[in-house]
């Protein structure tokens, strides 16, 4: 009997790693407890997703702290791995202060005979794994790397990876065996295995899968085939509170709570269930739904309800309310049995079937297949999150992913454009019926035909908590009764945690698929999507995919500008709002930017100019005679401006603030230039780079894309460009620095090329920031506004003002005339275009005829 | 970024040679109590009090790491 020897393991592994650990060091009781003291406090409250009040934020906000202490205590540097003996007292000798105090000395780890041969290094504190790329076996062990650990970077000539308890799960639910690790990572070590990273290993891997966190009618159930680990996890105080709804019986005693309501797994084994696991004998408890009533928590849990799962073996369940669902995965993670969440969606009889499938001539490239068999590496859909470099083809994953599992979808996005864009794809790479795949936005709340489909939407939507329309109202009631197969999240980067809290909590999904290009956060939450939809699935390596002409090779170059003495002077006196601006309006910086932007309109190529900030990105745009978009230009506008940027030979430099930053679809673009940027984000960075890497020319021969990043010299620009270029260091990117630009002086009409003219710019850029009436907030992305709720009725509210003043001021009549100087570049475009179309055949035979007669008159 | 010191003749000052970025820093400094600056002789030169050099260094070193350091946290919450 394989389960019964498998029960007995696994309680014993329970039992030796909660003693190992407290013989060790203190894990972190911490975290156990102050959960349970602060859910305690909040009392039993109603759980209605509707309207989040004040409890549930107040909830949320405990949740994330926890989230936070939690995540720092699973890693494997936390105390429980290391054993203290083990390490560096004893092997002391003068150098050893040089690494890290002592800390980072691992001379202790003897050198293998033939090390030299070997190509991979180990910190055996933190897990972390370095590989010579340089060595005859490092594409071996590349492979086998990817899927036992996350890669962190990737350069060259030295990749580093690191070992985490997710990737471990990862590779070993793709079938390798703790055995085939530890053996394989042995081979190929410089020195002998540490023994803490073997624990480390054999404690991820070994208590894999046996518990399974399943969606079942709508509601949550912690599965596992062996009873007695469910009693053990029922018994633990954290869980145990969280087999019922609220907390308030915790308190009594844990018998009531322990053996708990049992779902049998299959016909049969109902009755053994019954009797087994009952041990408290609630008469409520075994009986239908209709016998409780004494006890409404009672009532929530007694619901038997049939698994679909078509194995002999009795599998035993309890259920858990959806908002306990995270708690409960990270104290079982806690407890050394990671909760797997695995959707069998081929025995799926429950939900309907959705027909859909890819179009015979749609082609997956090897890296998205790659991707996809990490997903379904047993047959089942697992939940994780697939990083793809921008333009490498997320969209077309997430839709074989739908293709594979065909049950119903639900895809959140960020703006309403994507979503529409979604909807796009969909129809364009799969065979799905229109009428299946429905839109959920402010302006359409479709439903589907059929009894199961698609449903597009994005976060906003799903988690607004004020109040809704009729309409969506009914919609999202639609979306949180029914059984969704699989969940895509677009850009999960952007998100934040809490609401992907909300959204999970309320919509219900088998599986979750998150897609993004950077999975990084400056804030480091980046681990808590971890709990929330699942590990890092794969993550693909830039580099190699340039190589392979996927995305577009680029040379990144950094520039530096000197600051003018009297713009220094300026700087170091100004504050921190007005340094920014002035670092963005450095005029040699301005120059640097002209003379690139002419050297590479005369290669032919398009350019977009990046500018966070707002008052520096329409100066340079005004005064270049180029062509702009910001958060302020309306929406027909901006359709014009991006159309002819990508068809007129005319315009080639588009001037973007950040609302170009992600999802932005411009394939003619070939040369980036950044002349502002916020702050020292990595992601915004990468975000950039990646409105390049989908260059259509990419595929020529010895194309190059160009991605030029303006900094300030001696500014705090200096400190935030290296931060921001970590990510894409990481991923194997060389920034080069570019001190002067040459034969800049001789530029045709270089811009600010006499000290009086750099003291006026000085001058105007002080007197128009000052007043300070520059709103520089921008909500929206490139393509309408996002997140209807919040900032946007704040940016409208601010817009109307009320102050008194004469008429006459009000017709213009008090002061002067009115000239325009600094036209922009944009409205030249409308007007082209407005009076090529306007002139009509009768008008222009009315001019030839005005002109003949002229001429003939002249003769005359 | 360099900076080169002289002492002057009469032992009262020394001259300062350096790039313009620091110049500027070192008005600036001196700004607060115009206790430093001799004379202000271009956009890289200028003339120190000798008494104030050592001051002058140890003010200058803190003032270029706050130049590569932020003032606020790094804040990418969007």
């Amino acid at each position: 009997m394989p389960p019964k020897r498998k029960a007995v393991g696994a309680t014993q592994a329970g039992v030796a790693k909660a003693g190992r650990t407290s013989a060790l060091s203190t894990p972190g009781p911490a975290t156990p407890r102050s959960l349970e003291s602060s859910f305690q406090s909040d009392g039993d409250d109603d759980l209605d997703d509707d309207d989040v009040d004040e409890t549930i934020k107040r909830k949320e906000e405990v949740i994330a702290r926890e989230a936070d202490e939690f995540v720092n205590t699973w890693a494997v540097d936390s105390t429980r791995f290391q054993s203290r003996e083990q390490g560096n007292g004893s092997h002391r000798d003068g150098a050893t202060q040089f690494f890290g105090s002592g800390k980072r000395d691992f001379s202790y780890l003897n050198l293998k005979p033939d090390h030299d041969q070997k190509p991979l290094w180990i910190d055996p504190e933190k897990g972390t794994i370095i590989l010579e790329k340089f060595s005859p076996d490092a594409d071996r062990v590349t492979d086998f790397l990817v899927t036992i650990a996350e890669p962190k970077s990737r350069p060259h000539f030295l990749h580093e990876y690191q070992l985490t308890a997710h990737s471990l799960y990862a590779g070993v639910s793709i079938g390798l065996q703790s055995k085939d690790i530890i053996d394989t990572l042995d081979r190929f070590l410089k020195t002998p295995l540490p023994e803490s990273i073997r624990l480390f290993i054999e404690s991820c891997t070994k208590s894999y899968g046996k518990v399974k966190l399943v969606l079942n009618n709508n509601k949550y159930f912690v599965e596992s085939s062996d009873a007695d680990l469910l009693q053990k996890l029922l018994r633990d105080e954290v869980i145990g509170k969280w087999r019922v709804q609220g907390s308030g019986d915790i308190t009594t005693s844990y018998a009531p709570t322990m053996g708990g309501l049992v779902i049998p797994g299959t016909k049969d084994a109902a009755g053994v269930n019954q009797t087994d696991l009952n041990k408290n004998k609630k008469g409520a408890e075994d009986g239908a739904a209709a016998a409780t009533g004494t006890n409404e928590a009672d009532l929530y849990a007694a619901i038997n309800e049939e698994d679909d799962e078509d194995d002999k073996d009795a599998v035993h369940a309890f259920e858990i309310p959806e908002t306990a669902v995270e708690i409960v995965q990270r104290r079982c993670l806690d407890l050394g049995f990671p909760i797997l969440e695995e959707y069998d969606f081929r025995n799926d009889s429950n939900n309907a079937d959705l027909e859909i499938d890819l179009r015979p001539n749609t082609q997956i490239r090897p890296y998205q297949e790659q991707s996809l068999s990490k997903m379904f590496g047993n047959g089942r859909a697992k939940s994780g999150i697939i990083v793809l470099p921008c333009g490498a083809g997320k969209t077309l994953v997430g839709i074989t992913a739908a293709c594979t599992i065909k049950k119903g979808v639900i895809v959140l996005c960020t703006s309403s454009m994507s979503v529409v864009q979604w909807r796009q794809e969909f129809l364009k790479w799969s065979n799905i019926n229109p009428d299946d795949i429905a839109v959920f936005t402010a302006e359409s709340k479709n439903k589907f035909s059929g009894n199961t489909g698609i449903i597009v939407t994005t976060y906003s939507m799903v988690t607004n908590n004020r109040e809704r329309s009729h309409d969506s109202k009914k919609m999202m009631d639609f979306l949180k009764s029914r059984e969704w197969g699989l969940m895509l999240l677009d850009e999960v980067h952007v998100v934040p945690a809490d609401v992907f809290r909300r959204v999970i909590s309320s919509i219900k999904s088998h599986s979750k698929l998150g897609l993004t290009a950077t999975l990084l956060r400056e804030d480091d939450k980046i681990s808590h999507l971890n709990f929330l939809i699942g590990p890092k699935l794969y993550e693909a390596n830039w580099m190699e995919l340039s190589e392979k002409g996927h995305i577009a090779k680029v040379q990144c170059a950094e520039v530096w500008c000197p600051m003018p003495t009297e713009f220094y002077d300026e700087y170091l006196r100004a504050n921190s709002r007005m340094k920014r601006t002035l670092y963005a309006m450095n005029p040699r910086k301005f120059q640097a930017c002209q003379y690139l932007i002419n050297y590479h309109e005369a290669r032919g190529d398009k350019i977009i100019v990046f500018s966070d900030e707002l008052y520096s990105l329409k100066q340079y745009a005004l005064k270049l005679n180029k062509v702009f978009i910001y958060g302020g230009t309306g929406q027909a506008e901006r359709m014009q401006v991006l159309e002819n940027f990508q068809h007129n030979p005319q315009v080639n430099t588009l001037f973007l603030s950040k609302i170009g930053d992600t999802s932005l679809d411009l394939p003619e673009a070939t040369c980036l230039i950044q002349i502002s940027s916020h702050f020292g984000s990595r992601r915004q960075e990468a975000q950039r780079l990646g409105r390049i890497l989908r260059a259509k020319r990419r595929n020529d021969v010895g194309f190059n894309a160009f991605f030029y990043s303006l900094v300030s010299k001696d500014t705090q620009e200096m400190y935030y460009s290296s931060k921001r270029q970590a990510f894409l260091v990481d991923q194997g990117y060389a920034f080069k620095v570019i001190t002067q630009l040459a034969n800049i002086e001789n530029t045709p009409d270089l811009a600010f090329a006499t000290p009086q003219e750099r003291r006026e710019l000085l001058q105007r850029t002080l007197v128009d920031n000052e007043k300070g009436t520059e709103d520089d907030v921008e909500t929206d992305d490139l393509f309408g506004k996002v997140g209807r709720g919040r900032g946007g009725a704040k940016g409208r509210a601010a817009a109307v003002r009320r102050m008194a003043g004469t008429l006459g001021e009000l017709s213009g009549g008090q002061d002067m005339a009115y000239i325009e100087q600094n036209k922009a570049a944009n409205r030249g475009l409308k007007k082209k275009g407005a009076a090529k179309a306007e002139q009509s055949a009768f008008f222009k035979k009315l001019q030839r005829e005005k002109e003949r007669s002229r001429a003939l008159a002249r003769q005359g | 970024m360099f900076i080169i010191l002289t002492p002057v003749s009469d032992g009262v000052g020394v001259l300062i040679q350096c790039e313009p970025a620091i110049k500027s820093i070192i008005v600036h400094l001196d700004s607060v109590n115009n206790d430093i600056i001799i004379e202000d002789l271009d956009e890289q030169t200028l003339v120190v009090k000798e008494n104030m050099v050592q001051l002058l260094k140890q003010k200058l070193e803190d003032r270029l790491k706050e130049t590569y350091r932020p003032e606020e946290p790094l804040a990418d919450s969007d």
